[in-house]
């Protein structure tokens, strides 16, 4: 019989998650992968389940019920996690037994946490990922959030050793946040002045992250870019990568994240690919500013991180 | 055309910087031609109104490596192989509920509600490119007449169907979703089914007409 894992509650939002869906960009299918990658990483490492479905959750409360033994393990935002009575340590796996259950009581550092198991949750995979389009209704657990209730089947369940990731390849994730960009197509629609502002070192414009955040992007208080009264205030819509800063008429920055292979505002820069986890860690409230770097930063960052998660797959090596 | 670098691990073949026709031709050729080189290094290929994004793996090339691969590959674009073009036609019901910016399209071109849509449904229009949301249709050309402008701040929820319009641009929006765009009516058509391939109902190349539903 296949462990059955009852939802008794789903936080303030869950989903099934995985690295993603790619090859259908145009078709506009976007990769609605998990918001943070590595940290999704970090599980598959702990539980050596690379590419199985995984649980991403914003919010306490989250609970999760056992009617057999599992191996689990939490990444991602740091959280004071409870397996019955005994405190769980993040970045870490650990063995469920049968009945047990598992709550998250508060959320110390970052904002989306993941939850992964030694196994394969049943899930729908869909174009070659199980990961779920929340906007479109497809993927995951037929589409949806998770809620109340809802049983988490687990195949090919099995056990192993418990193990935990080293402090020191766990990122930061709090407040402020100093993202590095790369100058993006439409840099130039923007005055000089306004560009400085926004991503030069030492001038930087400090930004809020609004309410107005999801899956899909991220949308930023503070001073408006400013455009050239020459440059035009959209564009003709083109292909963007994940982590593209646009700027609407208003001035004020939308980060977009997995969600959009297509965007129709001017794309004043694009988040260093070796910072693009922590987007995931961008709660209302929070300050952000930018720093920009040359492109060929960006690949040396990116390559840096790549080393780190290296460590991470490395099997018990990293302990 | 021109190869630009956009971040990291993307490039951007350009074909040109306005909606055209002749543009658009090259652009479709260039994708498809994208397709058929069958390369492992390109991980996606988003053909739009000017331009082929090309995001691709940067543990097996580089920027400098892909680029000059690709210009001398696309250079010459006449013999590419493709599939020929589909024609859709879309039932919509212009205005009210439907399309709560029709009344502000009319003012703004200064023309009468009924010859919005009168010229909306006038042209066979062309995909330009499909993304945005999965199969969302980049349609084109919109006759100049009856363009707006986007709206500043996008609506944060549109209903499935919406019909929108942004400067010489219209589209339809296939899921519930935010939209930036002018929207003018609705259809009951669906544009995308995720469990039957080729899961969206248009391609880059397909053409639409609209039909007023009364």
């Amino acid at each position: 019989m296949t462990p059955a894992i009852t939802v008794r509650n789903p936080g303030l939002f869950s989903l099934i998650v995985d690295l993603g869906r790619t090859g259908f960009g145009a078709v506009g299918v976007p990769a609605s992968s998990a918001l943070d990658r590595y940290a999704c990483q970090a599980l598959y490492s702990l539980l050596d389940c690379a590419n199985a479905p995984i649980l991403e959750v914003i919010g306490p409360r989250f609970a999760l019920q056992f009617d057999a033994d599992v191996v689990c393990a939490i990444a991602g935002a740091k959280v004071k996690a409870f397996l019955d009575d005994t405190p769980l340590r993040p970045w870490a796996s650990f063995q469920a037994k049968r009945g047990s259950l598992l709550r998250v009581k508060e959320i110390t550092e970052g904002f989306r946490y993941y939850i992964g198991f030694a196994g394969k949750i049943k899930a729908e995979a869909v174009m070659g990922s199980y990961t779920t389009n929340i906007e479109c209704r497809f993927g995951g657990l037929n589409g949806a959030a998770l809620k109340s209730g809802d049983i988490l089947h687990l195949e090919e369940s099995r056990e192993m050793e418990t193990n935990i990731i080293p402090l020191n390849l766990i990122p930061p994730m709090n407040s402020p946040h100093i993202l590095r960009v790369i100058e993006g197509p439409e840099a130039d629609a923007f005055t000089a002045d306004s560009c400085r502002h926004f991503w030069e070192k030492g001038c930087h414009e400090l930004f809020t992250v609004s309410t107005n955040l999801n899956r899909t992007g991220i949308r930023l208080e503070g001073t408006p870019l400013v455009f050239k009264p020459e440059a035009a205030k959209s564009i003709v819509s083109e292909g963007i990568v994940s982590g593209t800063v646009q700027i609407p008429g208003d001035g004020l920055p939308i980060i977009q994240l997995h969600e959009r292979t297509i965007g129709g505002y001017a794309r004043v820069a694009v988040i260093a690919r070796a910072d693009q986890d922590r987007l995931a860690h961008l709660k209302a409230g929070d300050l952000v500013c930018f720093e920009r770097i040359a492109v060929e930063e960006g690949e040396h960052l990116w390559m840096e991180k790549q080393k780190r998660l290296a460590k991470l797959l490395s099997p018990t090596g990293s302990v | 055309m021109i190869i630009k670098r956009y971040a990291e691990s993307a490039l951007r073949i350009i074909f040109g910087s306005q909606i055209d026709m002749e543009v658009h031709e090259k652009v479709r050729r260039a994708f498809f031609l994208l397709i058929s080189l069958h390369r492992v290094d390109i991980i996606e290929i988003i053909p739009s109104f000017c331009s082929c994004l090309v995001i691709y793996d940067d543990d097996m090339t580089s920027y400098e490596t892909l680029a000059d691969l690709l210009r001398e590959r696309l250079a010459d674009l006449s013999a590419v192989e493709m599939p020929p073009p589909q024609i859709h036609e879309i039932p919509v019901h212009y205005g009210d509920d439907y399309g709560p910016d029709l009344s502000f399209v009319a003012k703004h071109c200064h023309l009468d509600i009924s010859e919005v849509i009168e010229r909306h449904c006038a042209e066979l229009y062309t995909v330009f490119t499909v993304g945005f949301t999965p199969g969302f249709p980049y349609l084109g050309t919109l006759d100049e007449s009856i363009a707006a402008p986007r709206l500043e701040t996008p609506r944060t929820r549109i209903p499935a169907g919406s019909v929108g319009i942004a400067q010489l641009q219209t589209g339809i929006y296939p899921f519930e979703s935010p939209a930036g765009w002018r929207i003018i009516g609705r259809t009951d058509i669906r544009l995308f089914d995720p469990a039957r391939p080729p899961y969206s109902l248009m391609q880059i190349g397909d053409k639409v007409r609209f039909i007023e539903e009364r």
